[in-house]
């Protein structure tokens, strides 16, 4: 097994410990911070979200096989900006004016980390304008927005409006949460749905990177 | 000849035949609010989310609607029974330091899950200093809100239920979801313990009660252990570090003769099996939006489970009679040829659902679910 499968196992055994050392490893023996993202840290992640998305990983697996790639990401952020390596894209997440609820989003913002996005968490109960703002201040590739309550749902249909009134060219939109459907997220205009966390982020990244 | 509420609802947990399914039901505070305001009855009083202070005698719509369950005890498992301290507020939320050392921010005026800003408790060095604040005491249950309520239905002959709460409900108010579910795979002798101390202390406080002389018919277990994806954690997990809590809190009630209802929120199906194993004989709210569908889950589990609710709240927010007849009538038909039905919303009653269509739809309950 190469450094690099190694670092992408240990990102899937949650081992916060062997991650980093075998990130510096690597390094040392001359691979690129780049390949060290792409092919060990990230691609770890991206096996993470495939064993959630079919039930094979949940939740505690997630949460600790985030925690390994954050013990690599850290060491390697130096070495990626010495190397003018860039996130591919940018994404900002938030639950909806109006809901305090966090933990879905919170996960939903670990996997878009871990599918190679920076990513700009707006925080909990965040109105439509706040999404804009941020839009308008620097590039966006993609909102989410999550939502737990039934009666928190309008304001997403809100947000999603104001994003396309008001920032040009919009992002791509995706949004989530207890209450959520497809068949509400289409009938919002919202680019699209994402039934769990790992899902989102697949769709993020499917709708935004891969188009590239 | 009509059964009392207690005997209804003793025959649906035993899946045995009744005059009519049992019904019970749990309201959103502002839907609450609304009713009692609608109906108008100064012996009516909004009691499900805590009464305030002389109100405990009055009514409340459990039953005003003449449902057939009640709920007692509730005990307080904080660590500290201290009121939380106001770290931050606007007119809109207020962020508190709870007994737990749990900062949480809550609305204001209405009901929701608070955000999780930070839990104090976080290292089992931590959690080793405050264990022994655990214990169990008289004032850990509002005896003024509660005796008033058992009484009135003991003379209405309902059926009583000891609320409380499983293991996974107790710990996340103390660790943080994310905390709670981490530790499970990376310090597992500190969650086990955590786990047991909580199993232990939901025990006593059962026992004190029923010394009190709060006995009860069963059991209604408060825990979310899912979402709308499925279980929190894996059937595994499930069955190495919360099945034995489980077991040996609904052994305490089964000893008594005391059925379990085990209420989780959630797409719990991958548990079933192992609930029934631990001992659970109903479950409740049964989310349908989770995927929880009781004509799929009836002909699997009717022979060994009880179910409680699956009525989808977004199609009675519709307010449209015909959608609702069919939900109703569908759902009800398929768990009704096992016995072990109560009619139970998926969740709690939205505000939405107008006070007209609430009553219309326990009505229809009332006549779609008897037996012939």
């Amino acid at each position: 097994m190469s450094v690099l499968e190694q670092i992408a196992q240990a990102v899937i055994d949650g081992d916060e410990v062997s991650t980093p050392k075998l990130v510096e490893q690597a390094l040392v023996a001359g691979t690129s911070a780049k390949a060290v993202l792409q092919d060990g840290l990230l691609k770890g992640m991206t096996e993470v979200g495939r064993r959630f998305r079919e039930g094979e990983y949940f939740v505690p697996e997630v949460l600790i096989a985030a925690e390994a790639m954050k013990a690599g990401t850290n060491l390697l952020k130096p070495h990626l900006a010495k190397a003018g390596v860039k996130p591919e894209a940018t994404a900002i997440i938030g639950t909806v004016r109006g809901d305090l609820h966090d933990i879905g989003k919170n996960l939903v913002a670990t996997m878009l980390e871990g599918a190679g996005f920076e990513v700009i968490d707006l925080g909990v109960d965040v109105p439509p304008e706040k999404f804009v703002e941020v839009c308008l201040s620097r590039k966006v590739d993609v909102v989410a927005m999550s939502a737990l309550l039934t009666t928190t749902m309008p304001m997403m249909e809100q947000s999603v409006k104001k994003l396309k009134a008001e920032v040009q060219p919009t992002p791509t939109i995706i949004v989530g949460g207890a209450p959520v459907t497809q068949e509400y997220a289409d009938k919002i205009g919202a680019n699209g749905y994402g039934r769990d966390a790992a899902t989102g982020a697949e769709l993020a990244k499917s709708l935004v990177i891969n188009k590239r | 000849m009509p059964l009392t509420s207690k005997e209804r609802v003793a025959r649906c947990l035993a899946r045995r035949p009744a005059d009519r399914v049992a019904m019970y039901d749990w309201f959103w505070a502002e839907t609450e609010a609304e009713y009692v305001r609608r109906i108008g009855d100064p012996d009516l009083w909004c009691g499900m989310h805590g009464a305030q202070a002389g109100t405990h005698e009055k009514r409340t719509l459990w039953e005003y609607f003449d449902f057939d369950l009640m709920q007692v005890a509730w005990p307080d498992q904080r660590l500290r029974m201290v009121a939380p301290t106001v770290l931050d507020e606007t007119d809109e939320w207020v962020l508190l330091r709870d007994g737990n050392d749990a900062e949480l921010r809550w609305w204001r005026h209405k009901m929701g899950t608070p955000e999780h800003v930070r839990f104090g408790i976080d290292t089992p060095e931590k959690w080793a200093r405050v264990k022994p604040l655990l214990q169990a005491s008289r004032d850990r249950i509002r005896w003024v809100e509660f005796w008033p309520r058992y009484r009135r239905a003991r003379e209405r002959d309902m059926f009583v239920c000891f609320a409380g709460v499983e293991v996974i409900e107790s710990v996340k108010d103390v660790l943080g979801h994310e905390q709670l579910c981490k530790a499970m795979l990376k310090q597992p002798d500190w969650i086990r313990d955590v786990f047991a101390t909580y199993t232990q202390f939901e025990i006593d406080m059962f026992r004190l009660c029923e010394a009190e002389g709060m006995t009860c018919d069963g059991a209604f277990i408060y825990g979310d252990i899912a979402y709308k994806n499925g279980p929190f954690m894996s059937p595994k997990h499930y069955r190495e570090f919360v099945y034995p809590c489980h077991k040996r809190l609904f052994d305490e009630f089964h000893a008594r003769g005391m059925p379990v209802i085990l209420h989780s929120d959630g797409d719990i199906r991958k548990l079933i099996p192992h609930f029934i194993d631990a001992g659970v004989d109903m479950i409740n709210p049964m989310e349908s939006r989770a995927g929880m569908d009781v004509r799929e889950l009836a002909p699997q589990y009717g022979d060994r489970l009880g179910f409680c609710g699956n009525i989808d709240v977004m199609v009675l927010a519709t307010n449209d009679r015909d959608r609702i007849q069919a939900e109703l009538h569908s759902k009800m038909a398929a768990a009704m040829k096992y016995r072990g039905y109560m009619y139970h919303s998926d969740h709690s009653i939205p505000p939405g659902v107008t006070l007209e269509t609430y009553r219309w739809l326990l009505d229809e309950v009332r006549r779609f679910g008897r037996y012939e």
